[in-house]
């Protein structure tokens, strides 16, 4: 018996759990029946075990070489490093399938074991509605994408993996990126248990929340290192490029986004139910929308590594998945009654319903751009492209407005805010913004969009620091030192300051991207031995090309140095790898250099020989701070979802007490924060 | 509080100025790479996969803004030179979908589609506003204070603020004084 054998019986063992927990679980929360909801969670356990032996004798076929196995064969090879060849296990869409499948179960089973916190009367519903996705994912991989298929006669060696993939950023990028897109089913499930049940209360949105958070930073950190992926790999010079697929991925983490903005309005002001449980479903809807585009190759683009006629049966279960959240929710819709009234424009909710515009409008104009190549060839019978330029102008705008509100939300009070209080806490952002537009043309930066995007970046980081500022003088008077303050108000109110640093972390970002756009100097340059280069302040010389031929691969590599002023700053070695099953589809190896904030990348165009090369040089600034604010912004969303320990549990419960005693008197509650003053 | 009312008018005058500064100023005439780098990023490479022939580095795309460039110096104006690329290679070669046509649609629906939420955005609010009975005046009162004792003032305004929002998630730190509802 092989690992694969084992794999398709814990596949058809999954399915038949999966099945037989949506029919517990409902017919127990129908009958009350308490035994059949635990046989319920026991069995999204069994599927959890399931799928984790599945995946493991996947892991074991890879690492055992098992070529019987086809898709080991096809995506792995002898020579391959263990690390690529574990990584190869997503390197398909079979496998990727799989993995799909299997984080989905792990994150049911994490559900059910963590259900007690949840509201007791959604737990069977979200379990149902969880394992049916799990089923059509299961489904998908016993029927038409098995990844355990063996052929009659296994081939002595693999084909190995697309060199594109041969990469570290591919050992973490694909699998966060998959995990982001499965992890939108729980808030999914969410929101049709509450659909169902009726019960969409301040509970729900409590537990929905930390979901949809935890879906958020996994969904960043997977585009994140999709970008680093791209700008390591590609030779472009870029990071984003707008990509099909892409774009499918920032779909669900911009709708994801509005929603844990909209949802605090509904957490403090009961208002804007129905949008939020529109967007928990959307995101849901657009992350199955992503796996359809990938997989169907309906649209064309850089990630076509693998597609077939899956495609067909994703967009039958994206319309299923559409049409059952939509019946359900027009029923529910007449209970969704706001419970209070909005009082401003001029207040925080005010921003937050500008944010969810903007975000919400910026997924349409993505998902319309990566459309319409498709709308105009079935209605105009006009090919025609959707690219960079078209997204740079729609988006462009739409960004600089969103990081201005950022800036202004938090000046701004819940309900409503009066004009004076609001000019007086704007003006210091807006100075320092002010100086920040006059001094950049005195250094050069004379492009008009470029300066008013970094005011406008000056504005939002000033506003927030400011915020933070006038927090730590709070405490401070209550007699703490400022470096403690700012760590209590981190420690103590992390939705709120992770926030904060999640926004701060999307400045640098936008900052690092104006850069990169605006500034970007691009050369290309054929060279012979003893010849330079310059580009933008630095001089490259050229010696030759290296030649190195090992066991499964061949590795071009140039020699180039790089001068700064008459300061030799290093030797770099661009070249190609030459992988041997995939002899024409040369892996480049990309140099960056960073100076500062600026990236040196350089890229080796084209060779002849041992002494000619054309050496492809971008220079671009401020590409840095993409990836450190990145790694704030994820920071930022960890820290809120951080659970608040158990010392702020037991506080709480104090708290409910002390909130009893208020209607006996104002003199208990005098005292009582008298306490809370020398406490903290 | 005319004051920072005032401030934050002179900030932004300032930058009005030095925005219509730089507009009006004679703008310096884009080098000829410049011109080539901005043409060639609106052509999608034919042979690649999403890259533009800016940053291919594929045979043809060198060839392409070798073209590029030649045309620059010819004096051809940048929507010529696209358009030859158009004709030869059809119009799947435009980056951007041009403004005319079918693909106007392209441009117009999210357009439309952002006006008319902004449009819905202030129709929604005006309907809430008017189903509203009371507004409660409380920030409003913080600003009948003098300015003499402002730093202070502003301090107690603000951890006013603070607190009651972050009471909201921790009782514990509601104070009295602060107290509103």
């Amino acid at each position: 018996m092989y690992f694969s054998d084992l794999g398709s019986i814990a596949l058809i063992l999954a399915t038949g759990f999966a099945l037989y927990t949506m029919l517990a679980a409902v017919l127990g929360a129908v009958r009350h029946s308490q035994p059949l909801v635990r046989s319920a969670q026991r069995s999204v356990l069994v599927v959890a075990g399931c799928m984790l032996l599945a995946s493991c004798a996947l892991l074991a076929s890879f690492l055992t070489h098992d070529f019987g196995v086809n898709y080991v064969a096809q995506h792995s090879s002898l020579a391959m490093p263990w690390y690529f060849t574990s990584a190869a296990f997503y390197g398909g869409q079979e496998g990727s399938l799989l993995y799909w499948a299997l984080m989905l179960s792990l994150f049911s089973a994490l559900f059910v074991i963590t259900s007690r916190r949840a509201p007791a009367a959604l737990v069977p519903y979200v379990m149902a509605t969880l394992m049916g996705i799990e089923a059509f994912f299961i489904l998908m991989l016993t029927t038409v994408s098995n990844p355990f298929v063996r052929s009659a006669i296994a081939p002595s060696d693999g084909l190995g993996l697309n060199p594109l993939l041969m990469d570290p950023g591919m050992l973490v990028h694909p699998p966060m990126l998959l995990m982001g897109y499965m992890s939108f089913s729980v808030p999914f499930a969410f929101a049709i248990a509450a659909m169902l049940t009726g019960k969409l209360n301040s509970e729900w949105l409590r537990a929905i929340r930390r979901w949809t958070l935890a879906a958020w930073t996994i969904q960043s950190v997977g585009l994140i290192l999709g970008a680093w992926w791209a700008y390591h790999v590609l030779g472009w010079g870029g990071y984003w490029g707008w990509d099909p697929v892409e774009n499918a991925a920032l779909l669900p983490w911009l709708t994801a986004t509005a929603f844990l903005h909209s949802t605090m309005v509904q957490e403090r002001r009961g208002m804007l139910k129905v949008w939020n449980l529109v967007l928990v479903i959307l995101s849901f809807a657009l992350s199955i929308f992503g796996t359809f585009e990938v997989r169907s190759g309906v649209i064309s683009s850089v990630h076509s590594f693998a597609y077939s006629d899956i495609g067909n049966y994703f967009l039958v279960f994206l319309i299923v998945v559409i049409l059952f959240a939509s019946v359900l929710f027009c029923y529910r819709l007449p209970r969704l009654r706001p419970e209070q009234e909005f009082d401003s424009v001029v207040s925080r909710e005010g921003v937050f319903l500008l944010n969810n515009l903007l975000l919400v409008g910026m997924a349409f104009a993505t998902l319309w751009g990566t459309l319409f190549p498709l709308i105009s060839a079935v209605f105009s019978h006009q090919t025609m492209t959707v690219g960079p330029p078209f997204y740079n102008q729609v988006m462009g705008p739409l960004l600089a407005i969103l990081v201005l509100a950022m800036g202004i939300g938090p000046l701004l009070a819940w309900r409503r805010t009066s004009l004076n209080a609001l000019w007086r806490n704007m003006s210091v952002p807006v100075i320092l913004a002010a100086l920040c537009a006059a001094l950049l043309p005195l250094l050069g930066i004379t492009d008009i969009a470029a300066n008013v995007g970094f005011a406008i970046c000056t504005f939002t980081a000033a506003a927030i620091v400011y915020e933070l500022w006038r927090g730590m003088r709070v405490r401070h008077k209550h007699g703490e030192s400022y470096p403690l303050a700012l760590y209590m108000l981190f420690n103590r109110y992390r939705q709120r300051y992770g926030g904060y640093l999640v926004h701060i972390g999307l400045v640098f970002m936008v900052v690092g991207i104006i850069g990169s756009h605006y500034f970007q100097v691009q050369q290309d340059t054929t060279l012979k031995p003893g010849q330079e280069m310059n580009v933008a302040g630095y001089r490259l010389t050229y010696f030759g090309n290296i030649d190195r031929i090992e066991p499964d691969k061949e590795i071009i590599t140039s020699q180039l140095q790089i001068w700064r002023g008459s300061q030799l700053q290093g030797y770099i070695y661009p070249g190609r790898t030459f992988y041997r099953n995939y002899g024409n589809q040369p892996a480049s190896q990309i140099s960056i250099t960073t100076f500062g904030a600026t990236d040196l990348y350089v890229f080796l165009a084209a060779w002849n020989g041992a002494g000619e090369a054309t050496i492809q040089v971008f220079v671009n600034p401020l590409v840095p701070l993409v990836w450190y604010g990145g790694l704030i912004m994820v920071v930022g969303g960890i820290f809120c979802w951080w659970p608040a320990r158990r010392r702020v549990r037991g506080e709480q419960r104090v708290a409910a007490v002390a909130g009893a005693k208020v209607v006996t008197g104002r003199a208990v509650e005098l005292a009582h924060s008298g306490g809370k003053e020398s406490m903290a | 509080m005319k004051r920072s009312f005032l401030l934050v008018l002179a900030a932004v005058a300032l930058l009005a100025a030095l925005a219509s500064s730089l507009i009006l100023a004679t703008p310096k005439p884009p080098t000829v790479d410049q011109r080539v780098q901005s043409i060639a990023s609106q052509l999608k490479c034919p042979v690649c996969q999403g890259e533009s022939v800016a940053d291919s580095s594929a045979q043809l795309a060198l060839q392409m803004r070798q073209r590029i460039r030649q045309d620059v110096q010819a004096g051809k104006s940048d929507q010529e030179i696209i358009q030859f690329f158009v004709d030869r290679y059809g119009a799947s070669i435009a980056w951007s979908p041009p403004w005319q046509g079918f693909s106007l649609l392209a441009w117009l629906v999210p357009i439309v589609l952002l006006l008319a939420g902004c449009w819905l955005l202030y129709a929604v609010v005006r309907e809430w506003r008017r189903s509203e009975p009371v507004v409660t005046e409380r920030v409003g009162s913080f600003d009948a204070v003098g300015s003499g004792e402002r730093e202070d003032d502003e301090l107690a305004r603000y951890r006013a603020q603070l607190e009651q929002e972050l009471a909201e998630d921790d009782v514990i730190f509601k104070r009295a004084g602060t107290e509103v509802r």
